[in-house]
């Protein structure tokens, strides 16, 4: 792989975009900018799965698409593979990175937790926290949607934060993907 | 030589030669794809990209090349003496310019491919093989 | 493959000729012929007949130069006219008969012999000897039989007809001697011409053909297919070698007949192939077949003969792999690594079908163009010309007098034959027949795109033959493949022949959808335009910009009635008039849906028109309605119809923005703005209906209760209706009454629920139906009232207006209830049927007990009877109370108030039922009735005392019910006011039964009311024996510590039969106060029961000294000592 580009970069861009659309274009809908984000990611992901799966053998099964996922796809894009991959065997994939590197650096912006109201700032400042991180969330999983779905897996991907990189001192996040694989066998792609 | 070279896609279908003919050959091979897909134990062990000679040769040869990411890339040929070896290096050598050019933030998935930059790769190649 | 000949066809099989005894001929003809391998016969029935197998003269003229390869008739001229073996049937009778006899068959054999002499045919004798004479036969005539005919004694054969053991066994040997000979036959015969071919022993590369062809025959004839293979490949290598080097015939003909002969020899190799299993060679030497000769064109004049002939290659051979295939099913398909490996479709014989439809194509149009460049007349001189000796040769048949001859053709003259051979055929339908094999063979195997290239295949050609019925249904299932797979070169292509087929049978509204259609398709402005040739294309042009702008303004012009199109269907032309108005209906599935599915408004079952519309590709217009909803519920935008010109209108189905969904990718993000709505959020989960409210009513409706029911008293709702904004019109009050905890019906478990009783709690009716102007009396207005329910009109209220009644309802039971009352009215009087407005209101009444009744058995003042009931071990907790017979015993009956506002008691009573038998009891109750209401605050109780003296003896005896009546007590203030005090209550409580028991004894102590210090007194025990029988009792007397006492402490007594006992005391009481007597207890000895009086019975009060009072009344009131 020939051209690289600073982790800071892709970590900044990543801020300005939840930022741009968060604080910008759809301040007073977050539900509409999160849609906007989500599908920036998906139109990333449904590339990047492209590029990624040039050299490989084509998968013959689900599975064989979601441990590319898991392994070369998680490492290409943040460095290294999942930590666990749980399956109900109906569809649903759980994938787990105990350290996730895009929310690695992450941290509340304290002057939210100043301005807190009275009645508990802790827990105040952690749900604001929890908001600004699923914000920042929408993104990475438009791309593993953008990437399952062009690998012929129309699915949906939702994220889950356990702990927060802010409330936590061994800065460990885990999260969890939560692919709901939509009638997985009936997706069928017709291609012309 | 090469009459026409396409990327059949969910949707789109890009072509260096736009011959009507070349159209019903390229979607008919789409059946042939299909069949080496849903029955691999045809067309081999290993599901490799590069899926072969697609139709009988009369008149044109049609090679197939199926993505992971289920686009297909079809290629004509009147030159009935293509060795699989040239068409495995061509397909990989289109297929990392076809990555290329979807790869444009400004492509949209699934339309037709405008690049001139991949209108000249691909021309390129397809002279490199003669 | 039925064109060719039959001896082609199918597998050679040996030929056996018999000659004589024509009446067996048929049954050894049969038995031959079923065997396996089967022997064809060729019966001669007399000796006569035999020349029919003479030599034919050899035309030796060129002997050195083949004319030929094959000569046309060889293969016939061994299947039908030459035998491996001639068997020369003779009748036992003849052969030992007379001399004539045997004369003849001497002379019969001798012609035979002359007739096969040189040539290798097998001879067989068969002596058919007749049952009867079996063993006349003589040996020596067989012997010189066999001598004549030169043969071994075992090609001899007897044959008994008559036996059916025999026959069969003539029969097989015969079968078994037949194919004996005829093996070796062929097999000399096919040894010697193949001794010539290792020999190369012949003079031109045609006779090496010929030999191998004729080894392979003989091959075939003994079944050697692997032999007749081999040879028919060499003689195929060989006469591939030719082409280029042959020089014999002139050119065109020189080719025809080598392809002829290819053709022949490459039938054989594929059909030996497939029979024996080896599909994979076949379809691979059917591969190769097609690359050698399908270059070889030919002189360019008549070019269509190897379209034809190529085209035929592929349809023998698909007929040959599927009557093949149907045979073998499964092929498996090999994994080689070769680089030339099959492809799938290569197994298919649909393939090869398509592949002879096209080459058949290719020859109509190629005839085509050499009929018209050949104008002269070409019908006179092909009419002579007949196929020639050799395969794949013609000639001129020359008449001279009575005899023909041949006369070989030049090109020229070959050209002009093949031309009018040519004309004769109808290609086209015989393109459409095979593309529909193929088509369907396709469909049946899922390859629907193969298919549909066909199904487009066989609608053009149909549209060449101006059948565009037939071409518009195939296009069109054609189309919807495309259209679904977004393929829009071909579909433009394939809408542009639907266009001209509609166009052609005059139906104006396809046309238009067509065109629409292809006027909105996407085509793509692909600079290299022109590399369309123009041939190759649809009546539609080439797919592209312009030709679209074209399309476009001209189904526009149509639409308008500006234009009109021609359409050869009768006279008449396209045109969209007021006679015939079209109107197009686009919906979800409609392919015009891309077209128009764009603009979306709202109309409610009307039309609401808008004057000019223009839309602009690919934005959204908006449209905005006032739209004033009269009727509440779903208000959904069906369709919009768009009007262009005259007499042309567009329906098209609404369709929610949120049902678009197009790829959610920001690239999208800018046309946002042009969706049909502008809330970017309801751009993406727009609806088209909307839920239209109804109005607000304006009403106040007002339920009261005051506080709790209580159970029994007719418990009184008022309910107040105010018009605030509008006035009512043909107002319904509904009325229900619903049990809190769940269930509409009050009494569920209630057999029979319109009984009142039953109900636990019932709207009894409504009453004090208050207006001001009202006049009418108030039950006119009810409409209905059931138990639980309630349907009350209500007049007609002016804005401001109010109006009110009283819904009466009693409890039966305690019990929380739902009333719900709710106001339907219309507030229009102009239609009142139309949209009624609904106001709900509920409340929840608790329903109580007013009074709780209780009462209370006790004994008279220190009489103790014995109640043998009482000693007896108690079983059963709740037993009844029993009374003494014949004693007064007193009953206090207590009501207390549970409710929460005060009540008047009006009267308590005690009702004995009255059951006829007289009376079972008496009842008196001491003091008077209550003269004025007493007043019961809450929580207070009140108390009545009844004596009861049971005057039977039984088990149950009914005391009777109480009767309380009570009412609200409203206040000083109200009670002023007359009706409005609250009605009075009958509660009633009936009393438990009793028993009731004789006594045996009874027991009644006596003492003065009081006592004072220091003064004694006497304390009488009275023992009254009630029964017949001696009582012996036993008497003890506890010491009290306040009483000095008198008397035994311990004694038995013996009490006589209706006797009394008395004992008396004498005490002085040593304490004041209240004092506990000395306590005695009584034993019955006969009924080992003792007992004591209670506590309170055996209790004085001691005054310190002689108290002054008049005590006159005390003894005598009950009452008050109830009351204590």
């Amino acid at each position: 792989m020939g051209r690289e580009v600073s982790e800071s970069c892709v970590d900044s861009l990543l801020t300005e975009i939840v930022s741009t659309y968060c604080n910008g274009f759809y301040a007073n809908k977050p539900e509409l900018a999160a849609r906007r984000i989500e599908a920036i990611g998906y139109q990333v992901g449904h590339q990047l799965s492209e590029r990624y799966t040039m050299e490989r053998p084509r998968f013959s099964d689900h599975l064989e698409a979601i441990k590319f996922i898991c392994k070369d796809f998680w490492s290409e894009l943040f460095k290294k593979q999942i930590d666990n991959l749980k399956t109900n065997h109906r569809g649903t994939f759980v994938l787990q990175d105990n350290r996730f590197r895009w929310l690695a650096r992450m941290s509340v912006d304290p002057s939210s937790e100043n301005s807190s109201s009275p009645q508990d700032p802790s827990t105040m400042a952690e749900n604001k926290a929890a908001q600004a991180v699923g914000m920042h969330l929408y993104f990475p999983c438009g791309i593993i949607r953008g990437a399952l779905s062009n690998l012929g897996i129309p699915c949906a991907v939702s994220a889950d934060i356990s702990n927060l990189p802010a409330c936590d001192r061994n800065n460990i996040t885990k999260r969890n993907f939560d692919p709901c694989l939509v009638a997985p066998l009936t997706a069928h792609c017709e291609l012309s | 030589m090469i009459v026409c070279v396409a990327v059949v896609g969910h949707q789109s279908f890009t072509e260096a030669d736009d011959a009507l003919k070349l159209h019903h050959i390229v979607h008919c091979s789409l059946d042939v794809v299909d069949e080496r897909v849903n029955n691999p134990k045809k067309s081999g062990p290993l599901n490799e990209s590069f899926l072969g000679l697609l139709c009988p040769p009369e008149n044109y040869k049609v090679y197939g090349y199926l993505t992971n990411t289920k686009v297909k890339f079809i290629l004509v040929t009147t030159d009935l003496d293509v060795r699989d070896a040239d068409m495995r290096n061509f397909f990989r050598r289109f297929h990392s310019a076809y990555v290329d050019a979807v790869s444009n933030p400004f492509h949209v998935p699934a339309k037709k491919i405008t690049s001139r930059t991949f209108a000249e790769r691909v021309s390129t190649i397809v002279k490199s093989l003669g | 493959m039925e064109e060719y000949p039959e001896e082609l066809r199918t597998p050679p099989v040996a030929l056996v000729s018999l000659v004589g005894c024509p009446e067996l001929h048929t049954l050894i003809s049969t038995h031959l012929h079923s065997e396996q391998p089967p022997i064809n016969t060729l019966a001669l029935p007399d000796f006569s007949k035999i020349s029919i197998m003479a030599k034919t003269q050899k035309d030796t003229s060129a002997s050195g130069q083949a004319a030929g390869i094959l000569k046309r008739d060889w293969l016939l001229k061994h299947r039908t006219r030459v035998p491996a073996i001639v068997a020369a049937l003779f009748s036992s009778d003849h052969v030992s008969g007379d001399p004539a006899q045997w004369l003849q068959v001497c002379t019969d054999l001798e012609n035979l012999k002359a007739l096969i002499r040189g040539r290798n045919i097998k001879l067989v004798l068969v002596v058919v000897v007749q049952s009867t004479s079996k063993h006349d036969i003589s040996e020596d005539r067989m012997i010189a039989l066999r001598k004549r005919a030169e043969v071994d004694s075992k090609y001899l054969i007897n044959f008994v007809p008559n036996d059916a053991l025999d026959l069969q066994q003539s029969l097989n040997r015969m079968g078994n001697t037949f194919a004996e000979l005829a093996n070796t036959y062929y097999r000399d015969e096919g040894r010697r011409i193949k001794m010539r071919l290792e020999r190369k022993s012949f003079s031109s590369i045609e006779l090496n053909i010929r030999y191998c062809f004729k080894v392979a025959v003989y091959a075939e004839f003994r079944r050697d297919w692997v032999e007749a293979l081999r040879l028919y490949e060499d003689a195929y290598h060989v006469l591939r070698e030719m082409i280029g080097t042959a020089t014999r015939l002139p050119a065109i003909q020189r080719l025809v007949e080598i392809k002829t002969v290819a053709e022949q020899l490459h039938f054989k190799i594929s059909t030996l192939l497939l029979h024996g299993g080896k599909v994979i060679e076949a379809i691979t030497w059917f591969r190769q077949h097609n690359a050698s000769y399908r270059r070889l064109v030919g002189a360019p004049e008549v070019i269509f003969l190897h379209w034809e002939w190529l085209s035929r290659q592929f349809l023998v051979f698909a007929e040959l792999l599927e009557t093949s295939s149907a045979i073998t099913p499964s092929i498996s398909f090999p994994v080689s690594g070769r680089a030339d490996r099959l492809t799938e479709w290569e197994l298919y014989s649909a393939y090869y079908y398509q592949l002879a439809a096209h080459y058949l194509k290719e020859k109509k149009s190629s005839l085509e163009l050499a009929l018209s460049m050949s104008e002269a007349e070409i019908d006179g001189m092909a009419e002579s010309v007949v196929p020639a000796v050799y395969v794949g040769q013609f000639a001129r048949l020359l008449e001279q007098g009575n005899t023909f001859s041949m006369q070989p053709l030049t090109d020229e003259d070959y050209i002009h034959y093949a031309l009018a051979e040519g004309k004769r055929f109808q290609d086209s339908f015989e393109i459409i027949a095979l593309v529909k094999k193929s088509f369907e063979m396709y469909s049946s195997s899922k390859a629907q795109r193969m298919a549909s290239y066909c199904g487009f295949q066989m609608a053009r050609e149909y549209f060449a033959e101006s059948e565009f019925g037939n071409a518009k249904q195939l296009f069109d299932s054609v189309a919807s493949l495309y259209r679904q797979e977004g393929w829009v070169t071909l579909l433009w292509e394939v809408l542009g022949y639907l266009r001209e087929c509609s166009r052609r049978l005059g139906s104006v509204k396809d046309f238009i959808e067509y065109s629409l259609e292809m006027a909105a398709l996407p085509v793509l402005p692909v600079a290299g335009v022109l590399s369309f040739s123009f041939k190759e294309c649809g009546p539609a042009g080439p797919a592209s910009l312009a030709q679209r702008e074209i399309i476009h303004e001209e189904v526009f012009g149509l639409v308008r009635g500006q234009s009109s199109l021609a359409s050869n269907e009768g006279n008449s032309s396209l045109k969209v008039t007021g006679d015939h108005p079209i109107h197009l209906e686009i919906d979800l599935v409609s392919p015009l849906r891309v077209v128009a599915a764009t603009s979306n408004d709202q109309s409610v079952h009307r039309v609401e028109t808008a004057l000019v519309l223009s839309l602009v590709t690919n934005k959204w217009l908006r449209l905005t309605y006032d739209i004033k909803s009269e009727q509440s519920g779903k208000l959904e935008c069906v369709s919009v119809i768009a009007r262009m010109g005259p007499h042309f209108t567009i329906c098209c189905r609404a369709e929610s923005p949120a049902s678009l969904n197009d790829l959610p990718l920001w690239k999208f993000e800018d046309r946002v703005e042009t969706f049909p709505t502008k809330d970017p959020g309801l751009a993406f989960s727009g609806q088209k209906f909307t839920q239209v409210e109804e109005p607000d009513p304006l009403v106040d409706l007002k339920l009261v209760a005051s506080g709790p029911a209580l159970v029994g008293e007719s418990f009184i709702v008022p309910v107040t209706v105010t018009s605030k904004g509008h006035a009512i019109h043909s107002g319904e009050l509904k009325i229900n009454l619903v049990d809190t905890r769940g269930g509409g019906l009050l009494s569920p478990r209630e057999v029979e629920p319109s009984s009142s009783d039953n109900l636990h709690v019932e709207l009894l009716g409504v009453s004090g139906l208050e207006c001001e102007d009202e006049s009418k009396p108030g039950m006119e207005n009810i409409k209905k009232i059931q138990h639980s329910f309630g349907l009350i009109s209500v007049p007609y209220l002016n804005v401001g207006d109010s109006w009110s009644c009283k819904l009466e309802i009693k409890w039966h039971r305690p019990k929380p209830v739902m009333l719900y009352v709710s106001l339907g009215y219309s507030s229009h009087s102009s239609e009142p049927s139309v949209q009624k407005v609904h106001v709900h209101k509920s409340l929840q009444i608790e329903g109580k007990t007013a009074v709780s009744i209780s009462h209370r058995f006790m004994l008279p003042f220190r009489r103790e009877p014995l109640l043998l009931s009482k000693i007896k071990p108690v079983l059963d907790s709740d037993q009844m109370p029993s009374l003494p017979l014949n004693e007064t015993s007193i009953l206090v009956v207590s009501a207390k108030n549970c409710t929460e506002v005060p009540l008047q008691l009006l009267s308590m009573s005690i009702e004995m039922e009255d059951d006829g038998s007289g009376r079972s009891c008496s009842l008196q109750h001491g003091g008077k009735d209550l003269i004025d209401p007493a007043l019961l605050v809450p929580g207070e109780e009140f108390k009545k005392v009844f004596s009861v003296i049971p005057e039977v003896n039984v088990s149950n005896l009914e005391i009777g019910t109480v009767c309380l009546r009570w009412r609200r007590d409203s206040g000083p203030e109200e009670e002023s006011g007359s009706n409005t005090a609250a009605s009075e209550v009958l509660t009633k409580h009936r009393l438990p039964d009793v028993n009731v028991e004789l006594s045996p004894l009874v027991v009644s102590l006596e003492c003065p009311p009081h006592a004072i210090l220091g003064n004694p007194f006497t304390y009488f025990i009275k023992i009254q024996n009630q029964t017949q029988l001696l009582q012996e009792i036993k008497l003890s007397l506890a010491d009290s510590q306040s009483f000095v006492l008198s008397g035994y402490h311990n004694d038995t007594t013996f009490v006589l039969p209706k006797s009394e006992h008395i004992l008396s005391y004498k005490l002085v009481p040593l304490a004041s106060g209240s004092q506990q007597l000395p306590r005695v207890t009584v034993t019955a000895m006969r009924y080992s029961a003792g007992f004591q009086p209670s506590i309170a019975a055996s209790t004085v009060f001691v005054f310190p000294s002689e108290p002054h009072f008049k005590m006159a009344h005390i003894m005598a009131s009950p009452e008050s000592i109830a009351v204590e």
